[in-house]
């Protein structure tokens, strides 16, 4: 009994670090859904393209594996440049491949962000090789504070850095949405963009900023797994869109906070479902939820009924 | 009139006889070779390897005359580890009549989803990987494989689980695709036959970044042996690196994928030191026959894994069998696969000599087990499923 509640101490600790990626990825998906109702199925790809910026950044600060300049400084420059790196892409996107789309039907736009994906992961592959990119990263955090042990649970240092600044991440732009004059714009243009205009809200602005911070937040993301899983190539942006997606319409697409729980929700779900079956089935228990919640709320766990318009 | 039917008949049938017997050529027109795998992805190392090994091969045939003085052409197939393109590049080298053999395809799933294709076209396929005994269980004449089957390897794992690390409790953990899945069933099957019962098995996702769940679930069973069954080198490295971080005491002892200085032991930073890995290759840098390719490859290429060489040998094998058909000036699909079934004690550079049995697959079979120490493998024990 005792080694079965470690196990799920443990799967807890796995559960909320996966789920916290899942949340960051939602985030740009259920952004990006609020204003223009459509699916940004390039966004895996802009998580991915974090990663390599992630990558690089490691790389360039690194001779032979060691950093030269203090571990806390080179996470956070990777950080920077990942974030900048995909929000300027983020926004690059919405420019050239989503906003002549604008007044088109939304399955114009759909197929637009499809190409967006093919084209980076193939431009991607083509710059950057097929080969697997390693984050040597053992030598950015001291053997003496590596792991943490709490009975016989074990913490990484990395995951709770990452849950840290994952939490950090997703607090400043709970604040930057609640308090901050361009928070209310931007909910103001997802709640009606034509009333929003009228009032003096500049639409366009507002949504080139959307993709910003959307994209910033998914290149994060891919920095983030890059420093907890030590590995990044073209090819990563698929399975972690389509978890970034399934968790933003778990919580409710559209809703910023239901993004953050239904990923939280969907990582811990996948970390249990190893414990409770087998591995093979924490997919099959995860779209499960999925579907019964769907079922029975078909706007999500935290999204809102909203009214056919006419 | 009657006269004139007849004759038509005649040509008809003449002709039908010829195309059942398949295309035969003259070798002047060229001479092809196939090379299918997953260039790309996340094998695409070993995959290159296997390429470039070929590619060596062909080199130096033509850098002796080539064969009947026509070089040879070596084409690419790659399939990114995905059926459904595996299928398309067989279709594609099918089509191809100066195609006169294939090596590879190097990954069982992929083996399996093609076989019918290049069998329907008599198209002879020498792997230097693919593991899964049904391949050559279903009556094909046209497959042949260098390297020893999944049973081969399943009890010998299975051997070396128990004599040399002593385990009384395994916990296996396997990706779900055939080679893994395979070789799984074949090692508990055998573990189980030695008096070895404490088992736990449960799967993982390859290319999934994170093991972490499935470890810690494989922690709580506190077993002596992980087992660790994944197809690619980075998918080893995270496991390591993962059971290392949960602190789990047992012995890593990871599959023929692992057995890779760069995506294993450095990729994992150290995790890896004392793990074990099989493989199906022996150390190449014992075999005095393999000095000039491990010369050669490495001055060309890049450092060798192990997958280069059982390639090196099949494309070896496989341009002996179109010279011989070619001798006449006259090639066929057909001659090229009647040779290469007829390979007998082929002394190339594995250290054994190479002979197919009926179905395709090598005579005898031998395991290697190899542990890492420092920046290297280290050949501690061979298998022979006794």
């Amino acid at each position: 009994m005792d080694v079965y509640l470690q196990q799920l101490t443990q799967q807890l600790v796995n559960g909320l670090t996966l789920g916290s990626i899942y949340a960051l990825i939602a985030i740009g998906y259920t952004m990006v859904y609020g204003i223009l109702f459509m699916l940004n199925f390039a966004h895996g790809e802009v998580y991915m393209i974090g990663g390599f910026a992630g990558w690089w950044a490691l790389h360039l600060l690194s001779r032979n594996n060691v950093p030269i300049m203090n571990a806390a400084i080179v996470i956070s420059l990777m950080l920077i440049i990942a974030m900048g790196v995909s929000g300027l892409l983020g926004m690059t996107i919405e420019r050239f491949a989503y906003r002549p789309l604008r007044k088109a039907p939304r399955m114009n736009l759909l197929l637009s962000a499809l190409g967006v994906s093919i084209f980076l992961q193939n431009m991607v592959l083509t710059y950057q090789g097929a080969e697997i990119r390693f984050f040597h990263v053992s030598s950015l955090i001291p053997e003496s504070i590596r792991v943490f042990h709490i009975g016989n649970v074990v913490f990484s240092f990395m995951r709770i850095l990452v849950i840290f600044i994952t939490f950090m991440l997703m607090a400043l732009l709970t604040v930057m949405v609640k308090k901050t004059k361009v928070g209310k714009a931007m909910r103001a243009t997802a709640q009606d963009t034509e009333a929003a205009a009228f009032m003096g809200v500049d639409v366009d602005r507002i949504i080139v900023f959307v993709f910003l911070i959307g994209s910033a937040l998914g290149g994060a993301a891919g920095t983030l797994v890059g420093l907890l899983f030590t590995q990044v190539d073209y090819y990563v942006g698929f399975q972690a869109g389509l978890k970034g997606f399934t968790a933003a319409v778990l919580g409710g697409i559209g809703n910023i906070f239901g993004a953050m729980m239904g990923g939280i929700i969907l990582g811990l779900v996948e970390a249990l479902a190893t414990t409770f079956f087998s591995a093979a089935y924490k997919d099959v228990v995860a779209f499960v939820i999925l579907i019964l919640v769907l079922i029975f709320r078909p706007w999500g766990l935290m999204g809102e009924k909203v009214p056919e318009k006419v | 009139m009657k006269k004139a039917t007849l004759l038509f008949f005649l040509l008809v049938v003449t002709g039908l006889f010829f195309s059942a017997a398949g295309y035969s050529a003259d070798v002047s027109k060229g001479i092809h070779v196939g090379n299918a795998g997953a260039f790309t992805g996340d094998a695409a190392a070993p995959c290159m390897e296997i390429f470039n090994s070929s590619q060596l091969a062909i080199d130096e045939w033509n850098e002796r005359g080539g064969i009947q003085g026509v070089k040879i052409k070596h084409i690419m197939g790659d399939d990114a580890m995905d059926p459904a393109q595996g299928v398309n590049v067989a279709q594609k080298f099918v089509s191809d009549k100066l195609i006169y053999g294939v090596v590879g395809p190097p990954m069982s799933h992929i083996a399996q989803a093609t076989l019918k294709i290049y069998g329907g076209a008599n198209l002879v396929c020498i792997t230097s990987a693919a593991s899964k005994p049904e391949l050559t269980e279903q009556g094909y004449k046209h497959f042949f494989r260098v390297n020893a089957r999944n049973d081969a390897h399943g009890p010998n794992c299975a051997l070396f689980m128990k004599k040399q690390l002593k385990a009384k409790r395994i916990a296996v953990l396997n990706e779900k695709v055939a080679y893994c899945e395979n070789l799984a069933k074949e090692t508990i099957k055998a573990l189980k036959k030695l008096g070895i019962t404490d088992i736990m098995q449960d799967t993982i996702v390859g290319g999934a970044k994170d093991f972490s769940p499935v470890l810690t679930k494989a922690k709580a069973f506190n077993p002596d042996v992980l087992f660790f069954v994944a197809t690619a080198a980075p998918d080893q490295a995270i496991g390591v690196r993962q059971a290392k971080e949960l602190g789990i005491k047992a012995t890593f002892f990871g599959t023929e994928g692992a057995r890779d200085k760069k995506d294993f032991i450095e990729a994992s930073e150290g995790a890896a030191e004392g793990a074990y890995v099989y493989h199906f290759g022996p150390d190449i840098y014992s075999i005095p026959e393999a000095g000039s390719y491990v010369k050669i490859f490495e001055k060309t290429y890049d450092v060798l894994s192990g997958f280069g060489p059982p390639a090196y040998e099949a494309m070896n094998i496989l341009l002996t069998a179109i010279d011989k058909a070619a001798k006449d000036g006259d090639i066929s699909r057909e001659e090229v696969r009647k040779y290469v079934s007829q390979t007998e004690n082929y002394k190339g550079i594995l250290g054994f000599p190479i002979t197919f049995d009926d179905k395709g697959d090598l005579k005898g079979g031998a395991t290697y087990f190899f542990k890492v120490a420092g920046k290297d493998f280290k050949q501690i024990a061979v298998m022979t499923g006794k």
